[in-house]
């Protein structure tokens, strides 16, 4: 099995799991929807203020509930003893952990960055400021995945290892966060968001090569 | 399968010798000082009460727990091994079943073979519903693995070694109580795998309660309590008059 049939069999193994428990799915797409739409009801509907506030908010919940989803990444393999067997088996561990990020990131990002464009004419965003959003979402979520999965990675097997995970998270999404609401911000007060997506693309190929091998170590270290 | 005779030399374990291996759990030693040989052809049964460190010992041959102190050699020549050179050539079956509730048995046992190595690209259906058949688990092959009994669950296990029978690249088994929720029909399949296996040239050790004799091979034991750390106030009473 070479590197990229590793990654192929975590990719594969990864979606037919997710197939059969599809209402995870269901759960973050819900907690996307409703978290977003907490702020109208606590702000008011004032038309400009929604609009104002609107990327803001659809990124914080994009970043919570790729969150929400994270803690499960080897949390169930962990505990049936596949994580274990996927480190015995003597195959490169950062290619296996690179496809279930794939995985991670096919099965809850992609759901939310078709979601996205809708949320964001319920803000009443303008329609020009739409691929903006969709494009920073595409470029950041795989940021927070791939932070995720290094914290997660540390946190595995810890009594408090969610909220552990979730104290180490926040703080790194910062950056992610900022960039990616000031991107579709920037947008609509007429600048170009290009700066942004660029910072956004930077950040998103650091943690691709990134990622991968520093869980690998954590996961090693916390499998033992 | 027609390549089965000519693979059978090819299966050959070439010897692992494991020198002084210390094992600590936080501030617990479990063993110490253990070294043991096994050779092409031979079983290696460990023993010991409950917390003996069985399990911790088949973890650490493999690099998922590090040793205290101690290395592992290749056969013949005493090259150094490294954890990930042992895992190469090893089918790893741990304390826990290792398969996802999720998905069905033949998938499960279909993905863990596939990580093996163990599966030819071709007449992976045939390889797959053989290796069930041979477990007593062709009826349950298309149901979900978390609604198997734990002794189904062991015999899907043993239908990944089945498979691992047919290739040559992993000689060493490594089974943590493999005999766990077995009937006396489960038994006697795993002790013909075993047999199979060692009578192929490969090598086997397993953690177990149970007195498992292959059908051929050399069966040896290891007691691990024997290498338990000896309190000082035992060795006082012991030199006392």
């Amino acid at each position: 099995m070479t590197e990229f049939g590793a990654i192929a069999w975590a990719v594969r193994r990864d979606l037919k799991v997710a197939m059969r428990r599809r209402g995870d799915i269901l759960n973050v797409l819900g907690f996307f929807v409703l978290a977003c739409s907490m702020f109208p009801l606590a702000i008011g509907p004032q038309r400009e203020w929604l609009q104002r506030i609107g990327p803001g908010v659809i990124w914080v919940a994009a970043l919570l509930s790729v969150m929400l989803a994270l803690p499960r990444l080897f949390e169930h393999d962990h505990a049936d003893g596949t994580l274990d067997a996927m480190v015995a088996s003597g195959r490169p561990l950062w290619a296996l952990i690179a496809g279930k990020l794939i995985a991670a990131w096919l099965v809850t990002a992609v759901p939310l960055l078709a979601l996205s464009p809708a949320l964001a004419l319920a803000f009443n965003l303008p329609a020009s400021s739409l691929p903006v959003l969709v494009g920073s979402l595409l470029l950041g979520t795989p940021v927070l995945i791939g932070i995720g999965a290094i914290t997660g990675a540390l946190a595995l097997g810890l009594k408090s290892g969610p909220v552990l995970m979730t104290l180490l998270c926040l703080p790194l999404y910062v950056p992610v966060l900022v960039f990616g609401a000031g991107a579709v911000e920037a947008q609509a007060a007429g600048l170009s968001p290009l700066a942004h997506l660029a910072l956004l693309g930077a950040g998103m190929l650091a943690i691709l090569t990134l990622a991968p091998p520093v869980a690998a170590l954590a996961l090693r270290i916390s499998v033992e | 399968m027609s390549l089965g005779a000519a693979q059978i030399g090819h299966g050959s374990f070439g010897g692992l010798k494991a020198a002084s291996l210390s094992l600590i759990r936080g501030d617990r030693t479990l063993f110490a000082d253990l070294s043991f040989d096994l050779a092409s052809g031979e079983l290696l049964r460990l023993l010991g009460p409950n917390g003996s460190g069985k399990s911790s010992l088949l973890r650490a041959l493999l690099g998922l727990t590090p040793l205290a102190r101690g290395h592992l050699l290749a056969g013949p020549s005493g090259r150094p091994l490294a954890p990930r050179e042992v895992c190469a050539q090893a089918l790893y079956q741990g304390h826990a079943h290792g398969a996802k509730g999720e998905l069905t048995a033949i998938e499960n046992l279909a993905l863990a073979a596939e990580l093996d190595g163990s599966l030819a690209s071709h007449d992976v259906g045939r390889t797959l519903d053989a290796a069930l058949d041979e477990v007593g688990l062709a009826r349950q092959r298309y149901i979900e693995t978390r609604r198997l009994s734990q002794g189904q669950k062991q015999r899907l296990n043993l239908a990944r070694f089945a498979i691992g029978l047919r290739v040559a690249d992993r000689p060493l088994w490594l089974m943590d109580e493999p005999s766990a929720a077995l009937d006396t029909n489960g038994l006697a399949v795993l002790e013909a795998l075993l047999g199979r296996h060692l009578a192929r040239g490969g090598a086997a050790i397993i953690a177990t309660h149970l007195p498992i004799a292959p059908s051929e091979g050399m069966a040896r034991e290891l007691h691990l309590d024997t290498f338990a750390p000896r309190r000082v106030r035992e060795v006082l009473a012991e030199l006392a008059p």
